[in-house]
């Protein structure tokens, strides 16, 4: 861990640097935002275990005076590893082991840089950024205190030597208090209701200026399998998750939820006081609840008050059987978004002898957690609040609950903590339980816990929203594509509205009916293309509550829309007669995308040939093999799946028996939590691909548990085999998404070279596929 | 109406005063601050909070307090002292030593949101305690076929379990050599 010596590059770093005052113990070198501001309202938060130095709760890093280092961030553990890749980034930088550093994350009182859980490339580069100052920094203070050369210094493990004489990080700052100040840009999410989704910024602050970095050859920690952080204590029952956290005086809450999605309320049903002599009904609008300081007298008073309670009647909605075709009704206008060449490719369809079109679908589907959603709010005479979370967008959050209470956002202190995974549907701080208890604390001037039943968040969540897509490729006449157009049609996906605030009247941000283009073109032999996205309204989106409300769902947009590109790049090649490998490889140019496809067909053990197999067929009870393909560019990273398929035609079943996925994200930072990400995206496409669907009735969510909303089972998931390959001339990619959104194409490619039959709509079970096979639709 | 019961948790002696019908896991995570076992669907789908009954795995959601009174239950705050008491070590060396299956856990690095594995710990100890060196097949069957349901992971980390199930059932055997 010998590092590299380059502070003649940053000769203002030294400036930067302040002495505070001395200390009698410990001694520290805070590093933290060039921005002056405080954090307001803090008095009203409760005790903070975790915050180390109240005078500095923005500081990014703590070199402390016992060598260990104590960095923050707004971004959060979801569960993909950045309790190990976060503390890889930062000792790369400033030549320490990782394991002394301990990450405090996401509580907005106590992190410097707000921002969205999903985006763990901007974090982290947050805090590469703040590092790579910060070891200046120490080199700088080290120059002064051994009075040697920075040429002649070299740092080892946190000692930096020079001269013949050593001196740690701890000792450069013992009995110190220093500070760094660190460049920054933007700014934490304020309350924006007319904006695109409700509030000023997703992405927090991001640090600014080029501080002399470590070369990406010269990585040590990067690059290795550091163990995620989050783990030990989560596997031994220390984790103190958000379900967990107890306030003296909270009561539990029990929502009672409108009969039909677009009921309103009638009359509160009876709360039999003899039986349940704790429980109190809270109401505000729709909004109704059940408080006790007993979770269980809670639970079954609310169940009592639900069954009496009289809601209008409502029936607004198409009914899932009937979704797609009601998308398809939508007076649709102008394309939301559009990316392309409109007037060529147009021109080269309308002049193209040989054509190739399809149309895709999905009905809704959803994020489903196994833990439903739950918060803590405790909401003071004073008006400060604080919000206990699971969000994957605290400093959001926070702008959300502030503007429904109408109280300040610097009043507001939201506390993160571990939580079932949000799948993306906290990106937006929107999602959840914390409207709800944060609106029943005001009313009742107590600490509220909210949690959310499984049947409740399987109907009171937001969706991921059914689309159809048309799709139409011009080729020559060796089949090569010459131009290709698609259309996206689908109802918005970033509805950012608490729940609990739609219900009880209180202010939330408009909902944007819009939409964008999200797939990264990976073709660039296609001369021509034209893609077009088109948003619409929530389904039932008049209503009283707000319809369905759609959000973003892991690898959003790409999900959907790369189902409908990689299902018309499998029939091109199918009316081509070419391999499908080949024929992706026929249109790109890109040295990055061919290796990694070449690469991962080899694992799989691709056979090269057109679809469907010789042996195809689409009838028959004795299973039918095929194999499928598709790949993807996501955020710098590149991505290739391979289904290996079995087809049982008489009944329909599907049966994944291998999964191949490869992925070249750039420098890989972490091979074993890249893995795990690869495998269990894979595993999560594949529950997408053959059983999620929502499904619904005119008038409310029907599928409310496992047996009705199934996602895979243990028994269903195949040999999965990972392909990484890792480069250092290409900076980091994302790793956390794509995998799930590479399987549903590449499990219809292989569904239809089992059968010939193309599918083209998802969920492929048993019911649609065998519709399917017994149809005359679908054949090649 | 509340009463007193009688539970053995974690090898410790504890008396509850509630409603008898309450289900256990309230028990566990309110009036004894276990909360390792997570509330999940409450209709025993998931296992999310599971936890051991002499031994077995049971779904706490949905198992009134009165059925688990005189009987020993395990949490996975529990678990270290199990392996410790079944292995015969040292009060020190117990302290130092989780059950394998945590320990495989964290070598195999298998929760991600991690919310489902205190189940799936357990299930694994349940399937170990029958099937010492089971195969894929017939852990993919375990978690997915033993009643009342399938072990369910969104996060999709099945793989990695059947990796630390193995890695488990080579320690304990490593173990008892």
């Amino acid at each position: 861990m010998t590092g590299r010596l380059n502070l003649t590059d940053a000769p203002i770093l030294p400036t930067m640097i302040s002495r505070r005052g001395f200390v009698k113990t410990g001694g520290a070198l805070f590093v933290s935002l060039a921005i002056s501001w405080r954090f307001a309202g803090q008095a009203g938060a409760a005790e903070a275990p975790t915050s180390l130095d109240a005078t500095l709760p923005e500081s990014w890093l703590e070199i402390r005076a016992d060598n260990t280092i104590v960095a923050r961030t707004g971004r959060t553990e979801t569960g993909v590893g950045i309790t190990g890749y976060y503390p890889q980034t930062i000792a790369e930088e400033l030549n320490v082991r990782p394991e002394i550093i301990t990450l405090i994350m996401g509580d907005t009182d106590r992190t410097p840089d707000g921002g969205f859980s999903a985006g763990f490339l901007t974090g982290m580069s947050n805090l590469r950024k703040v590092s790579a100052y910060t070891y200046q920094a120490l080199l700088a203070l080290a120059v002064t205190r051994l009075g040697v050369p920075a040429a002649s210094l070299s740092v080892a493990d946190g000692v930096v030597s020079g001269g013949g004489k050593k001196i740690t990080y701890g000792e450069l700052v013992q009995g110190q208090h220093l500070e760094l100040k660190i460049p920054v840009k933007g700014a934490f999410a304020q309350p924006d209701p007319a904006g695109w989704v409700g509030m000023t910024s997703l992405d927090g602050v991001t640090v600014t200026g080029d501080p002399p970095m470590k070369a990406t050859n010269e990585f040590k920690v990067i690059g290795t399998s550091f163990p995620a952080g989050h783990i030990p204590d989560k596997v031994t029952g220390k984790t103190e998750w958000s379900c967990d956290v107890v306030l003296p005086g909270m009561l539990h809450a029990r929502m009672v939820r409108p009969a039909a999605l677009g009921s309103t309320l009638v009359s509160v049903g009876m709360l039999d006081k003899k039986k349940f002599p704790a429980a109190e009904v809270v109401r505000k609008g729709n909004l109704l609840a059940v408080v006790s300081p007993d979770e269980y007298q809670a639970v079954r008073a609310a169940l009592a008050v639900a069954e009496t309670t009289k809601w209008t009647k409502w029936a607004g909605l198409p009914g899932s059987d009937n979704v797609t075709k009601a998308i398809r009704a939508y007076p649709w206008e102008k394309p939301s978004g559009s990316k392309g060449k409109a007037e060529e490719t147009k021109a080269a369809l309308a002049s193209a002898t040989k054509t190739v079109s399809a149309s895709y679908e999905q009905g809704y589907v959803r994020h489903a957690p196994i833990g439903p959603f739950v918060a803590v709010a405790d909401v003071k005479g004073d008006g400060s609040v604080t919000v206990w979370t699971h969000s994957a967008q605290s400093q959001g959050l926070r702008a959300r609950i502030a503007f429904a209470l109408g109280t300040p956002v610097e009043k507001v202190v939201v506390r993160w903590r571990e939580h079932s995974g949000q799948y993306g549907r906290t990106t937006l701080g929107g999602d959840g339980a914390e409207a709800d208890a944060a609106i029943l604390s005001q009313l009742i001037g107590k600490p509220v816990r909210v949690q959310w039943t499984l049947e409740e968040d399987l109907e009171w969540s937001t969706v991921s929203p059914a689309w159809v897509s048309d799709m139409k490729a011009a080729t020559d006449a060796k089949g090569h594509i010459v131009a290709l157009h698609s259309a996206n049609y689908a109802p918005h996906m970033f509805d950012p509205r608490p729940v609990g605030a739609l219900l009880a009247g209180m202010p939330t941000a408009t909902s944007k009916p819009g939409n964008w283009v999200a797939t990264e073109w990976p073709y660039d032999k296609i001369a021509n293309r034209l893609e077009e996205v088109y948003g619409m309204p929530n389904l039932a989106g008049d209503s009283a509550n707000g319809g369905l409300r759609g959000n973003i769902m892991r690898t959003p947009g790409q999900r959907q829309q790369d189902f409908a590109l990689e299902g018309l790049m499998n029939e091109a090649a199918a009316a081509a007669g070419a391999d499908p490998i080949e024929f992706r490889l026929a249109h790109t140019t890109d040295e990055r995308m061919i290796n990694l496809v070449k690469a991962t067909a080899k694992a799989a053990g691709w056979e090269t040939r057109p679809s469907p197999h010789h042996g195809a067929r689409r009838t028959g009870t004795t299973e039918v093999k095929g194999h499928g393909v598709c790949v993807m560019i996501r955020e710098n990273a590149y991505w290739v799946g391979i289904a290996d398929v079995v087809v049982v035609p008489a009944t329909g079943e599907v049966k994944v028996a291998k999964f191949t996925i490869g992925s070249e994200p750039g420098k890989i930072i972490n091979p074993r939590q890249l893995e795990r990400c690869m495998k269990s995206g894979v595993v999560m496409g594949l529950s997408e691909a053959l059983k999620e669907e929502v499904t619904f009735d005119k008038s409310r969510v029907t599928s409310t548990n496992w047996s009705r909303y199934k996602i895979l089972t243990m028994e269903e998931t195949p040999e999965i085999q990972v392909v990484q390959l890792s480069r250092d001339d290409k900076g980091f990619g994302g790793g956390s998404e794509a995998a799930n959104a590479l399987v549903p194409p590449a499990v219809a490619g292989a569904i239809f070279d089992a059968t010939g039959v193309w599918p083209r709509k998802l969920p492929m079970n048993p019911a649609n596929i065998s519709a399917l096979l017994k149809s005359k639709a679908g054949a090649a | 109406m509340s009463e007193p019961v009688t539970l053995t948790v974690n090898g410790r002696k504890e008396s509850v005063t509630v409603d008898r019908d309450m289900p256990l896991l309230f028990v566990l995570r309110n009036e004894l601050k276990l909360t390792g076992p997570k509330m999940g669907c409450g209709m025993a789908q998931c296992g999310a909070c599971a936890v051991l009954l002499d031994g077995e795995e049971i779904r706490t959601c949905v198992t009134p307090v009165s059925y688990a009174a005189g009987k020993k239950i395990v949490t996975i705050e529990g678990l270290p002292d199990v392996w410790a008491a079944q292995k015969g070590l040292s009060a020190g060396d117990a302290a130092k030593t989780l059950h394998p299956v945590q320990q495989a856990w964290i070598d195999e690095q298998v929760p991600q949101c991690g919310y489902c594995q205190s189940g799936m710990m357990i299930a694994a100890i349940d399937l170990l305690a029958k099937n010492p060196n089971p195969t894929v097949a017939q852990i993919k069957d375990a978690f997915t076929n033993t009643p009342p349901s399938p072990h369910l992971c969104r996060c999709g980390t099945y793989s990695a379990i059947i990796e630390a199930v193995q890695r488990a059932a080579k320690l304990m055997q490593g173990a008892a050599r």
